[in-house]
């Protein structure tokens, strides 16, 4: 592993040209992850909270096409869609953001190798950054991430100072993208960073653990039926915040789009197991009819079966879920109390 | 916060309610979320104060707390904490046959404001928006009330201002407006969840067959979801501020409801959930009303 430090000037002057080069940079902004079109827009700051949606809408976009189609009388004709994708820089991911394409490529490369995902995420250079900002809404460190945790960062950025950055090159895809830009590095201090991260672990910043995971899967596996699921399930609102907000929620729906009697295209849109016609049968049957089994679903997909399956936590500990509910249904706490019960 | 937990301890004891929707502290004395409590000792929870943002009225249409209320055979009623606010959207489900007044136990407060957002301290800065134009700090209809009215924090109203600042956009201008605004919409229907006056068991954006609003959050999408919401929402809305709150992707969701509550407040003299003996507005048709907006 490399290490070097960059200021903040050139950092801004790889950001330009970066830019300058036509292709996308990324980087938090007060709501979403946002396309930074001139280098002053960028806010790098680690102790800003995270911003309200994550950036999975970059490589699993909120709408998109995935066919085209023509009809005339007796026949459809299909036209597939040009998937290029261009070169995405993120820049000051959390922790917390980061891993979760790793956690998503399990998924979308399971059965169906989903080419859109996949695509776009070849194309994505991660710049982490530590994290110093914590609530009470954030578990990072009960997931098995913390807030310096590079899992998932092709570059990782520590704060040295109000003007330095380390940076440590963390992939071959990472090293790859930074040999244009040697320029503006200077040789890096291990021992100052080093420094820096082991203050950041013991920090007040740093999230206490707050559930052991392994313990909570074992528990949804003997509770599927449990009284708790209906207190949460009453107070529940049944949207999509907490889906479609978080960066590893990955549910979609497929519907077609005419535009016309002769064409139209098929979208892949994002969906959420909140919505009560999510698992709505065709015969009006409905196996989660009640909100209570739909929230023990976001719980079990998340803390058992993508354990099981992916051996993965789907789950990065971000708190966003908690801190957008509208009726401040706190995820950590839930999880937390389902060992207690 | 004593005489509301003693008496909705008594009046869980003597049956007067069968359940009581109420806030309760959410892991920091500046935060609070929903409970729904059943039993007399539970109502020790309840808390009261300028944390208490949700309008608790959206429970009182789901069919699980409606179900609450039905004891051996009989209804009883169910009790709401709401602040004066949320009481209009009490009235405004009883003015749209969704309850009965008698089927509700409403406990009100006196109300000195609420803040935008958690864990800020009540100041003219921090005080939720619609506060600052607040026509009934005393709940018009209650069973009991508790509290007393203090001066507000004082603040412009800058809502308004900005409502007022679009009339003198060109149409062209405004449609720019919005459509960024919107295009920045995702979809998770958490406003219409928090809305107490989108009660429907099935949305018209849910309807498949056929399909009225198509489901991609892209911007023709989101252009129609927004519309028909803003459309199914005037002059019934009361104006509780929950959809915006609700909105993750903070879409300024008021402007549209406030520009909708001054057009049905200044041209028809009406306001949604106010009166108990008046029909609602789009419920009723008067020979003097005007139609100088049908284009
Ligand atoms: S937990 Fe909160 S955000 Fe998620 S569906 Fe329920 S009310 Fe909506
Ligand atoms: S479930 Fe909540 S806390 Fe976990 S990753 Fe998703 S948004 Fe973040
Ligand atoms: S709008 Fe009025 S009643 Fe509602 S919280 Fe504000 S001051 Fe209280
Ligand atoms: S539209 Fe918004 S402001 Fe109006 S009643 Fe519904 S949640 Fe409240
Ligand atoms: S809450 Fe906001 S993002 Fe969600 S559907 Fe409503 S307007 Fe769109």
């Amino acid at each position: 592993m490399e290490e070097k430090i960059i200021n903040r000037e050139n950092l801004n002057k790889l950001c330009r040209d970066i830019i300058d080069g036509g292709n996308i940079l990324i980087a938090p902004g007060k709501t979403e992850y946002t396309v930074i079109k001139d280098t002053s827009e960028i806010i790098l700051d680690a102790g800003s909270k995270p911003t309200k949606a994550s950036y999975k809408n970059y490589a699993f976009p909120k709408a998109e096409p995935v066919i085209y189609y023509k009809k005339d009388k007796n026949d459809i004709e299909l036209i597939d869609i040009d998937i290029k994708g261009k070169k995405t820089v993120i820049l000051g991911a959390k922790p917390c953001d980061s891993n979760s394409f790793d956690i998503l490529s399990k998924v979308f490369n399971w059965d169906y190798k989903d080419d859109f995902f996949n695509m776009r995420v070849k194309n994505f250079i991660v710049i982490g950054m530590m994290c110093e900002f914590a609530d009470k809404y954030c578990f990072c460190t009960s997931v098995g991430l913390s807030p310096v945790s590079e899992k998932g960062s092709d570059i990782f950025l520590i704060p040295l100072d109000e003007n330095n950055f380390a940076v440590r090159i963390i992939t071959d895809k990472g090293k790859e993208f930074m040999e244009s830009y040697g320029k503006y590095l200077t040789e890096g201090n291990p021992e100052k960073a080093k420094a820096k991260t082991e203050a950041g672990k013991s920090s007040a910043k740093m999230p206490e653990k707050v559930f052991n995971s392994e313990e909570v899967r074992k528990w949804l596996g003997k509770n599927f039926e449990h009284p708790f699921w209906d207190g949460i399930g009453d107070v529940c609102l049944s949207c999509a915040q907490c889906a479609f907000v978080c960066p590893v929620c990955h549910c979609f729906d497929i519907v077609d789009e005419d535009y016309s009697y002769e064409e139209g295209r098929r979208m892949k849109n994002w969906d959420g197991c909140q919505f009560g016609h999510f698992t709505l049968h065709a015969s009006g049957h409905n196996p989660r009819d009640i909100q209570g089994k739909r929230y023990r679903q976001r719980i079990n997909h998340k803390f058992k079966y993508y354990v099981d399956k992916f051996g993965e936590i789907l789950c990065t500990g971000c708190g966003r879920c908690s801190r957008g509910c509208p009726v401040s249904i706190d995820i950590k706490e839930i999880v937390s109390d389902t060992v207690k019960n | 916060m004593d005489e509301l937990r003693n008496h909705v301890k008594e009046m869980l004891a003597n049956g007067t309610v069968a359940a009581v929707i109420g806030y309760k502290e959410a892991g920091s004395p500046m935060r609070t979320k929903p409970v729904i409590i059943t039993a007399p000792e539970e109502a020790i929870l309840l808390v009261f104060n300028e944390y208490c943002l949700n309008n608790l009225a959206v429970y009182l249409t789901k069919a699980r707390v409606k179900n609450l209320a039905r004891v051996n055979g009989t209804i009883k009623k169910l009790g709401i904490v709401a602040k004066p606010c949320d009481v209009h959207a009490v009235i405004a489900l009883i003015q749209e046959s969704q309850l009965k007044r008698e089927d509700v136990y409403i406990i009100s407060f006196n109300c000195n404001g609420v803040v935008k957002d958690y864990g800020e301290t009540l100041t003219g800065e921090t005080i939720a928006s619609k506060c600052l134009h607040c026509d009934a700090r005393q709940p018009l209809y209650h069973d009991k009330v508790f509290g007393e009215l203090k001066d507000l924090p004082a603040s412009p109203d800058e809502e308004l201002a900005k409502i007022k600042s679009f009339d003198d956009m060109t149409s062209q201008e405004r449609f720019e407006y919005f459509k960024n605004e919107f295009d920045k919409c995702i979809k998770c229907y958490a406003c219409r969840a928090a809305c107490p006056m989108c009660y429907c068991t099935q949305c018209i954006t849910d309807k498949t067959i056929p399909r009225w609003v198509e489901s991609s959050a892209h911007g023709r999408g989101n252009f129609s979801w927004n519309l028909i919401r803003a459309f199914h929402l005037s002059a019934r809305c009361v104006g509780c501020g929950e959809c915006e709150r609700a909105c993750p992707m903070d879409i300024p969701l008021s402007l549209i409801n406030r520009k909708m509550l001054e057009v049905a407040k200044n041209d028809f003299a009406y306001l949604s959930g106010r009166n108990l003996e008046t029909p609602t507005l789009v419920g009723s048709f008067d020979v003097k009303d005007k139609e100088e907006f049908i284009l």
